[in-house]
């Protein structure tokens, strides 16, 4: 099985029409992933691709019954569309959005919780489960299907990693990118949880980085629940405190955030922790995943 | 955005927030007439100002005008003193810490409240984790009574005296998309609370519904803006580009922020040292590309460059173009260690072949090459 997404996800596409979003569209149609509405206010009775277009998300939801939603809105007015989203009771949002304001996030969230969506993001490749439904940017070329879960905070360490893991014959369930930061919809831990729930997934890789302590609060969880194992690689442990590393979330502040304090406390929760990529494969193999 | 205290207690004012009675000191001349004793307060972003000897009671005009002049010529951790701001020195009874910051783990944002005021909260947290309260807000209820009669208790203050205080920082929060909003500290005085010192950070990402503050704000810290800024950071700054000072010699130019990261460390555990952290972001173009290796060209130390690429949305072949246009343009600039892989990389390193540019796939072997590059370059 996958988590969160699968061969029954139907996914309205929120900017479709936009030029990241009728690009990625195009990329997910092509993956085979079931686009069944498309949201640009204007735009509403035209169509893309065959993929019928809306005004509102209220009514594509009520015509289409998506499950889930992908976001590809501008910055400005992505707190709106989430809005949208959540008000309209789809289970899930993917807010690709890179940029959006902290206060914008909370209330995003504070919603979804009210009204139970799950949000992943915001900047974020978003889900690829190999072969099955890919809700995001991710380069399909990276992943094959498999029996690991991958989370990772950033996206293109996520292809990396991916790759290094496909070429050594070991595959996904399913792969989840949270996003930069510094506000996360759904965290690492949450993520990592789900897949221990999931029959099919074998083994955990999780992606993390400095800043914040959400790596940490992953470590207590795993430690509480022993449930399976789990494979970890933090990057940055050579990044200087203050300095922001590219993603809004990526700061070391003070004694808080550092990549060794996370590594610490993941062994610490009996994670195998890997310095580089390659030896992803090489420990998941250890632990008995087989190509 | 860091605001200088002076620009955060304009704010505070502007919500009713009682601050002592000040001016900002454009010249010697301007300390005359003030009632005396005054504090006179560095302005600077950098926190830590009283133990750097950045804020000092004065008790006459004679003193002050010398203060005046060592505070304007100082640097607190180096940083050029922005301007100095005069006080009128209050008789504190009591000191109290305040503030509201966005807590990201609870996604929500939070008060923390402590009787203990005046001294670095981190230490309170620490010592005496019991004298803070923290209480986190729901984002779309707002501040309700009972929240205000919640922390009053704590602090032991009348709920009437604190409830303007809480309730401004609220507003601050919301009208202008403040991450974090401290007072520290709080004063009780016999004229009632005061905020004596203001910290304030505006979240950057929500610049596009304050540009006019931003622009006020940023220009009245301009005096000494790009200072401390070295010749690369001020190109990455105007084509925002991100991009991090180290002090090694090895260049670096990564396409994601993770990826850069993991190249970073790898660097380090070959044996290198690292001039830079340059990240493109995720949809970067040729131009972009050749922009990032004109910053690192800025810094003389560098020689040898480390190209690390991994094709998810970014195009290598539109990679392998920046590349070339930037050897073209600067023949010998740099020695290169170009690890590229994912989207259209085999069409990217054979343009990469043709202008003799050697490229790799793995990483590993791409930054062990680099970091041998490198050590040459420096014998």
């Amino acid at each position: 099985m996958t988590i969160l997404i699968d061969q029954n996800t139907r996914v309205l596409v929120q900017g479709i029409t936009g030029s990241v979003g009728a690009f990625q569209a195009r990329i997910m149609v092509k993956y085979g992933t079931n686009l069944v509405a498309g949201v640009t206010p204007g735009k509403g009775g035209t169509s893309f691709e065959g993929i019928p277009i809306f005004n509102d998300v209220e009514k594509a939801t009520i015509e289409t019954a998506p499950n889930a939603a992908i976001c590809f809105v501008p910055a400005k007015f992505a707190r709106d569309a989430a809005l949208e989203v959540i008000q309209a009771a789809i289970p899930l949002l993917v807010l690709t959005t890179e940029g959006v304001p902290e206060k914008d996030m909370l209330e995003i969230m504070a919603y979804a919780r009210l009204k139970g969506t799950r949000i992943v993001g915001p900047d974020t490749p978003g889900i690829i489960s190999p072969g099955v439904c890919k809700l995001g940017v991710h380069p399909a070329m990276m992943y094959q299907r498999g029996t690991v879960g991958l989370v990772s905070k950033s996206g293109a360490l996520s292809y990396e990693v991916g790759r290094v893991m496909t070429e050594a014959g070991i595959g996904q369930t399913t792969v989840v990118g949270i996003g930069g930061g510094p506000v996360w919809g759904s965290r690492q831990s949450e993520i990592v949880k789900l897949f221990f729930a999931d029959p099919e997934t074998q083994a955990v890789v999780m992606l993390g980085e400095v800043g914040g302590r959400m790596e940490l609060e992953a470590a207590e969880f795993i430690k509480a629940h022993p449930e399976k194992p789990v494979v970890a690689m933090i990057v940055g442990r050579s990044a200087p405190e203050g300095a922001q590393m590219g993603h809004a979330g990526a700061i070391i502040e003070g004694h808080e955030g550092t990549a060794q304090g996370k590594i610490e406390a993941l062994k610490a929760a009996g994670v195998h922790v890997a310095t580089k990529p390659k030896e992803i494969p090489e420990l998941l193999r250890e632990i008995g995943i087989k190509a | 955005m860091r605001l200088l205290e002076y620009q955060a207690k304009n704010l505070f004012k502007q919500h009713g927030i009682p601050v002592p009675q000040a001016l900002l000191v454009r010249s010697e001349e301007d300390l005359r007439g003030l009632q005396y004793p005054q504090v006179l307060k560095a302005q600077v972003l950098t926190g830590g100002r009283g133990k750097a000897g950045a804020i000092k009671v004065v008790d006459d005009f004679g003193t002050a005008a010398s203060t005046y002049q060592k505070l304007q010529g100082m640097k607190v951790k180096n940083e050029s003193v922005h301007a100095v701001l005069a006080e009128q020195k209050q008789s504190i009874l009591q000191e109290y810490y305040l503030s509201l910051l966005i807590d990201k783990a609870l996604a929500a944002p939070l008060f923390v409240a402590s009787a203990s005021g005046g001294m670095d909260i981190e230490d309170v947290s620490r010592e005496n984790p019991e004298k803070i309260l923290k209480l986190a807000i729901d984002p779309l209820l707002g501040l309700q009574v009972f929240e205000i009669r919640k922390l009053a208790f704590f602090l032991g203050l009348p709920e009437k005296e604190l409830a303007p205080f809480m309730r401004a920082l609220f507003e601050i929060y919301k009208a202008y998309d403040a991450t974090l909003i401290e007072i520290n500290p709080l004063a009780r005085t016999d004229a009632g609370l005061l905020a004596l010192d203001g910290k304030l950070v505006l979240d950057d990402k929500a610049r596009f519904r304050h540009n006019d503050l931003f622009t006020q704000l940023e220009f009245e810290q301009k005096q000494n803006d790009g200072e401390g800024l070295d010749p690369s950071q001020k190109l990455a700054k105007a084509w925002e580009i991100t991009y991090v000072p180290l002090t090694g010699d090895l260049g670096l130019v990564s396409d994601g922020a993770g990826t850069g990261m993991l190249t970073l460390d790898l660097i380090k555990d070959a044996g290198g040292f690292a001039a830079n952290f340059c990240e493109l972001g995720g949809l970067a173009n040729a131009d972009r590309m050749q922009k990032s290796l004109e910053i690192l060209a800025e810094n003389a130390q560098v020689k040898t460059v480390m190209v690390s690429l991994i094709g998810g949305l970014t195009r290598m072949d539109d990679m392998a173009e920046g590349i070339i246009t930037f050897v073209r343009k600067h023949p010998n600039r740099f020695k290169l260690a170009v690890r590229m892989c994912g989207t259209k990389a085999d069409e990217g390193r054979a343009l990469l072949a043709e202008c003799g540019i050697a490229s790799g796939e793995d990483l590993v072997t791409e930054v062990s090459r680099a970091v041998a590059l490198a050590r040459e370059a420096a014998l």
